[in-house]
């Protein structure tokens, strides 16, 4: 799986909430974790029209803690259904573990990136070193990128393929003892 | 390298020195889940091919969240725990009517000692920062360590607060805690360990400790605790003899902030609907009709705070119309409490009391609201949905601000009563 991501920018504000604003509210109540189920509703708090405007690779960028609330994966989920990128200022723990659990590209800590992008401009986010281009204004900056010891949770495709190789490597290993 | 508590405990559980920002993977001392996460583990280890747990002496699981099953589907559900803590050998499992709730009566046991690492599912595992010790949250990702022994944290900053100053009269710890979660802010707090500390420690037992240490969570904190001191020792020596050791941070420690905290606020404090940082004055919804109060959860259901209530109920009586549920913690605050007639001024008041565990706050499956009712408590959180319907208010507060408005029928100050 290559980091490398290009598209388009859609930006949030500050504070967008992982429950309602990122995903109706009923799904994490359901502990829905269907991508397919989730996908047309990613983001419709905010923007209704986003399942069907967005595309594969585009980037989302977000302000301070993006994806607060309750540690709630949907609304991350939703957002790895559409192949997308994120790009925040901040973002609480919880929904830090969770963007890696769904397996989805983040630059976790990127101060001052909404001042710098507005929704449509060409981005090109390089999530392994932290490089984000902005072809539309004509700039580059580096952020501090995920180390490599999570970076290798979002290659593996998220928490559940990462661990399922972990305990393949345990198992085989002979590394559980019986007890 | 001077080092804060949370990178001595860091490096000791993985054998080498620690950086904040770094990521490892720690093999914890104690690892503690509940009722409501035991089916899903066992689920989850299922599908990965796993049939053993890594270390299953390490686990410990407590019957908190439905310990008196009131549906079909709880007591179903209690059956399959039953069943999986019989298949693992898991030895520390804390059923209805043996503990109480999982992040008080493991202090009270003996599990938890200064300078120790313990993994949990619940986020308010925080609560055993009060013993000098680090708990830290992984929510799902417990399957983790339970399959491998350990799951990836990264190394995180601490935040000194140096506690200084007295409580005025009414005002309580909980009414600190709140404010200070305010006054702190998420931007400084997120992904740190709150590390408190100071001269106002020696007026703060240990039971209120647990009452700092449960509340810096809901901003964001990866955790909180305290370093020892003597009246950490008086209460953890004859439960955990030799085993207790002192633990503070290296003079010159790096912290990301050190902060002077007073505890001499003016007015209790209330959370209003709909976030537990919602923080104001209680005169500023004082006279806001409630339904519903409710004293316990792991942020308040210690014999001090049942101290605290009985202190306001005693010899008065709960506002017809209004119902009050008070959930002692513990198997052993419950007996104590009856021991010292607490238990009798709660019933004369015309209180209910319910098993020890969460009592209502965990989700509101025991004592609901109904839509459109109001509820003032001493719970964790107060999100929409918390105790049932979405459209019901909460507000969160002291035991003693909880208990003054349920014999008033309305939010009312504790000042009034407590001189």
């Amino acid at each position: 799986m290559e980091l490398n991501y290009r598209g388009r920018c859609w930006k949030f504000g500050d504070n967008v909430g992982v429950d309602g604003d990122m995903m109706p509210f009923e799904f994490a109540l359901q502990r829905e974790t269907r991508l397919d189920v989730l996908a047309p509703y990613a983001m419709t708090g905010l923007d209704p029209d986003f399942p069907q405007k967005v595309r594969s690779h585009d980037i989302v960028v977000g302000g301070k803690r993006f994806a607060q609330g309750n540690p709630h994966i949907q609304g991350l989920l939703g957002l790895a259904a559409h192949n997308v990128g994120l790009v925040c200022e901040s973002i609480p723990r919880g929904s830090l573990r969770n963007a890696l659990n769904a397996g989805l590209p983040l630059l976790p800590a990127c101060p001052g990136i909404t001042q710098r992008v507005e929704s449509g401009d060409e981005l090109e986010v390089d999530f392994r070193s932290g490089r984000v281009r902005n072809l539309t204004q004509n700039w580059e900056q580096t952020f501090d990128p995920l180390p490599a010891a999570l970076l290798d949770i979002i290659l593996a495709g998220g928490w559940q393929p990462a661990l399922k190789r972990r305990v393949e490597e345990m198992l085989a290993r002979g590394a559980a003892q019986p007890t | 390298m001077p080092q804060t508590i949370t990178e001595k405990i860091l490096s000791r559980v993985i054998g080498r020195a620690v950086t904040p920002g770094e990521i490892i993977y720690p093999e914890p001392d104690l690892i503690t889940t509940h009722d409501w996460y035991v089916v899903n583990f066992d689920s989850a280890l299922q599908a990965l091919g796993v049939d053993r747990l890594y270390a299953p002496e390490k686990l410990l699981i407590s019957t908190d969240h439905e310990p008196v099953a009131v549906s079909r589907q709880a007591a179903e559900r209690q059956h399959a725990v039953r069943a999986i803590v019989r298949k693992y050998g898991i030895e520390h499992f804390y059923d209805v009517g043996r503990g109480g709730h999982g992040h008080i009566f493991p202090m009270e046991l003996g599990y938890v000692a200064p300078g120790m690492l313990v993994l949990a599912y619940d986020p308010h595992v925080t609560n055993y920062g009060a013993a000098g010790c680090l708990g830290v949250s992984l929510v799902v990702e417990i399957s983790e360590v339970l399959a491998c022994g350990s799951a990836w944290i990264r190394v995180p900053d601490t935040v000194r607060v140096n506690l200084q100053g007295t409580l005025q009269p009414g005002v309580t710890v909980r009414d600190v805690a709140q404010r200070m979660i305010v006054d702190l802010g998420s931007d400084l707090v997120d992904y740190t360990v709150v590390e408190f500390g100071g001269p106002a420690l020696a007026a703060i037992d240990v039971d209120r400790r647990m009452t700092l240490c449960n509340t810096p969570v809901e901003i964001g904190a990866k955790s909180s605790l305290f370093e020892t001191d003597q009246i950490t020792e008086a209460w953890l020596k004859p439960r955990i003899g030799d085993r207790f050791e002192h633990i503070r941070s290296d003079p010159g420690a790096n912290y990301k902030a050190a902060i002077d905290y007073g505890l001499g606020l003016i007015e209790p404090q209330v959370a209003a609907p709909p976030t537990p940082d919602n923080v104001v004055g209680v005169s500023t919804v004082a006279g806001t009709k409630v339904d519903y109060a409710f004293i316990g959860s792991c942020a308040n259901s210690s014999l001090a705070d049942l101290r605290d209530a009985a202190r306001i109920l005693r010899g008065r009586k709960v506002s017809a119309g209004v119902r009050l549920i008070v959930t002692p913690g513990t198997q052993q605050i419950a007996a104590e409490a009856a021991a010292e007639g607490l238990v009798k001024v709660f019933i004369d008041a015309g209180a209910v009391l319910t098993a020890p565990g969460c009592g209502p706050c965990a989700g509101g499956r025991i004592g609901p609201l109904a839509p459109g009712e109001v509820s003032i408590n001493t719970g964790t959180r107060n999100d929409p949905g918390r105790l049932g319907p979405r459209d019901a208010d909460i507000y969160l507060a002291s035991p003693l601000t909880v208990a003054a408005s349920a014999v008033m029928g309305r939010i009312s100050d504790p000042r009034e009563f407590v001189h």
